[in-house]
């Protein structure tokens, strides 16, 4: 099996380059994550993330023949040859396959991803209705792998100032919980041509979700939401 | 990044990257309104001197029928079409409708087959 994979070593001064690689997968190797693991053993200067091999940890998120994806979910069976394995797109790449992820993740962080409640502390726990609790699936399941944001051609051009889908998928999904009590504020932080508005509805971040969500469709119930609440 | 004090490389060429029908669907849209915004001067410039004179009217129509500018008149007809069919796709997407993605790539291929034979419909319809 034949692969081509970005290298950049950031001691070495030399600019990003593509190596082709040879690897015999074995019985049992399934997805892409089992060949890596493979090479790694052949070349341990190759980098990359992984930890649960899964899917639940979204470590291994990369560009897959010119797609985003997971590794560990990214069956080898049909991976057109040579597999191309490049980073993220539009991250900034740290060596080979490892990307800094820390404006994702201030992104994440400002639309405050926690429970914000005036109301009085229960005794026991917060309650919700099946029917309120139904309204977070398919927002809670995001494991913040970044595959989407970095699909996103919005967020490429203004990585600073566009919040992303995976970002604005996590605000929606407090605005949607019935227990949060701040869906005022924190659509009021939405509320800018950039942060929620530069989104196109283009969808590539609903192409590539490996957990099959639709950040899209998210973004789409909070601009609904904001112009409820305006007219 | 201030983590970083040396600038870290980037990958982003979009010709390695495959880009799902959407998003050709997007960047089509973009580019047909760009070529929209270019034309629009010229074809009101155009419009004008052929109202002027009868000897306006002649150079015009001797202009624009050359093969060149059958040709420009054709990418502009599939600008305008392209344009506006993404336009009302984006509109009923906003109100909520073909959001989904079985729905979003059908509307996209819809859009991307539409405008070139509805284009081509046009401009012979306009020559004959």
């Amino acid at each position: 099996m034949r692969l081509d994979i970005y290298r950049f070593d950031p001691e070495s001064g030399a600019p990003p380059r593509m190596q082709a690689y040879e690897v015999q997968p074995e019985a049992g190797d399934k997805k892409l994550l089992d060949v890596l693991m493979r090479l790694r053993v052949q070349d341990d200067s190759l980098s990359f993330r992984r930890s649960c091999r899964e899917g639940v940890c979204g470590s291994d998120a990369m560009n897959i023949n010119g797609r985003n994806g997971l590794a560990c979910l990214t069956a080898l069976e049909g991976l057109k040859e040579p597999i191309v394995l490049r980073p993220l797109p539009g991250f900034p790449v740290i060596r080979d396959l490892i990307v800094d992820m820390t404006q994702f993740f201030a992104h994440y962080h400002s639309i405050k991803p926690w429970l914000i409640s005036d109301a009085p502390l229960p005794e026991r726990e917060r309650l919700q209705s099946p029917t309120e609790r139904e309204r977070l699936d398919g927002l809670y399941e995001c494991i913040l792998c970044a595959c989407c944001s970095a699909f996103c051609p919005s967020y490429w051009w203004n990585p600073d100032k566009f919040i992303g889908p995976s970002g604005l998928l996590q605000a929606y999904r407090f605005i949607a919980d019935s227990r949060d009590t701040a869906t005022a504020e924190r659509l009021d932080f939405l509320d800018d041509v950039y942060r929620l508005y530069r989104c196109r509805t283009i969808m590539n971040c609903t192409e590539v979700c490996p957990k099959g969500l639709s950040p899209s469709h998210a973004i789409e119930r909070i601009r609904l939401a904001l112009l409820r609440r305006s007219s | 990044m201030d983590r970083h004090p040396r600038r870290l490389p980037v990958f982003l060429k979009l010709a390695q990257i495959r880009f799902p029908i959407g998003a050709i669907a997007s960047i089509a849209h973009r580019v047909s309104g760009v070529l929209l915004f270019i034309a629009l001067p010229v074809v009101a410039v155009l419009l004008d001197t052929s109202l002027r004179d009868e000897a306006g009217f002649a150079s015009v129509r001797d202009l624009i029928s050359s093969p060149l500018a059958v040709v420009a008149a054709g990418v502009l007809v599939w600008a305008l079409v392209h344009h506006v069919l993404a336009g009302i796709r984006h509109l009923l997407m906003d109100v909520g409708i073909g959001g989904e993605l079985e729905r979003a790539r059908a509307s996209a291929r819809l859009v991307l087959i539409a405008a070139p034979a509805l284009a081509v419909f046009l401009l012979f319809w306009g020559l004959s």
